[in-house]
């Protein structure tokens, strides 16, 4: 077991210099792309929206209690139900400043596909949970 | 276990864009230093955990067991528990490429990875949240939906990187 845990210790600290940039890059983006700056990309058409809330969700960082607090801002300026369902959802499963980190741990094609694939994903998830709401109604 | 140190390149361009930051833009580079301290003061327990996770899987978890669990024959049980993983992993995703590597040299499926990490988007924590700005039926029809689609993403991950292996 004790070996194991060494390992396992061994094998963070090799993590530790890009673990400590994406967390760098996370505070510099903290600084830049303010909550503000996120809210005023909307509000232009429903489409571009729907675009707006996956682009912005996966550019954005924190925690994703902060996603749901801007769509509740947003909700009630009147932005569509897609859009903050693709902003929050983007949130939490796209992050643009994480591509380097996990294409250096998991491969870059790995890495290329799954976000094409995740950010498609956000976009169909959206249309089908607000169809089914409607026909649920 | 390759523990060769990662990402120094990546490090060393962060650093240079905070020393550009400090001399054209000292205040926000301070604000900056200031949130990734914070950052990085509220993920020590989420390393903590992840160092303790992967000494457990590399003890109890032998790489013809990871096989046998999340290798290729895995099938719906692999899935179930890259689900079960995903929806209870806290913290940023970034903190757990570095366990998700070690696995995958000793066996992780890239289509069980995808599912880990789409899987996330279900936050037990956050459903409240959740349910009072979008009410109760949004929130279970969304969750389900997420999970349906990483188990999607999962198959897609395989056929695509099968494909690709063997031409």
């Amino acid at each position: 077991m004790k070996k194991a845990f060494i390992g396992s210790i061994k094998s963070f600290i090799s993590i530790l210099p890009v673990m400590l940039a994406i967390v760098g890059l996370v505070g510099i983006f903290q600084v830049y792309i303010t909550n503000d700056m996120i809210s005023s990309l909307f509000g232009y058409s429903n489409f571009t929206d729907i675009f707006t809330g996956t682009f912005a969700g996966a550019i954005a960082t924190g925690h994703g209690s902060i996603s749901f607090i801007i769509a509740d801002g947003l909700k009630t300026q009147g932005v569509s139900l897609y859009a903050l369902s693709t902003f929050t959802l983007a949130w939490v499963t796209l992050g643009f400043i994480q591509i380097p980190a996990e294409s250096l741990f998991l491969g870059t094609q790995f890495t290329i596909y799954r976000n094409i694939l995740a950010f498609i994903s956000t976009i169909l998830i959206a249309y089908c949970t607000i169809i089914t709401l409607g026909l649920i109604k | 276990m390759n523990n060769k140190p990662k990402g120094i390149k990546f490090f060393i361009i962060i650093v240079c864009i905070y020393i550009g930051l400090f001399i054209f833009d000292s205040n926000h580079a301070q604000l900056a230093i200031a949130k990734t301290s914070h950052i990085l003061y509220t993920l020590l327990p989420i390393f903590a955990f992840i160092i303790i996770l992967t000494a457990l899987i590399n003890y109890f978890l032998k790489p013809k067991q990871i096989l046998k669990h999340f290798g290729e024959d895995s099938g719906k049980a692999g899935i179930f528990y890259s689900i079960i993983g995903g929806i209870l992993s806290h913290g940023p995703m970034y903190a757990w490429y570095g366990m998700l590597a070690d696995m995958k040299k000793h066996g992780l499926k890239n289509g069980l990875i995808a599912v880990f990490l789409y899987s996330r988007a279900v936050k037990i924590p956050l459903l409240p949240l959740m349910i009072a700005i979008f009410g109760i039926p949004y929130t279970i029809i969304l969750n389900i939906y997420i999970i349906i689609f990483a188990i999607i993403q999962g198959k897609i991950i395989d056929k695509i990187m099968e494909t690709k292996s063997t031409q």
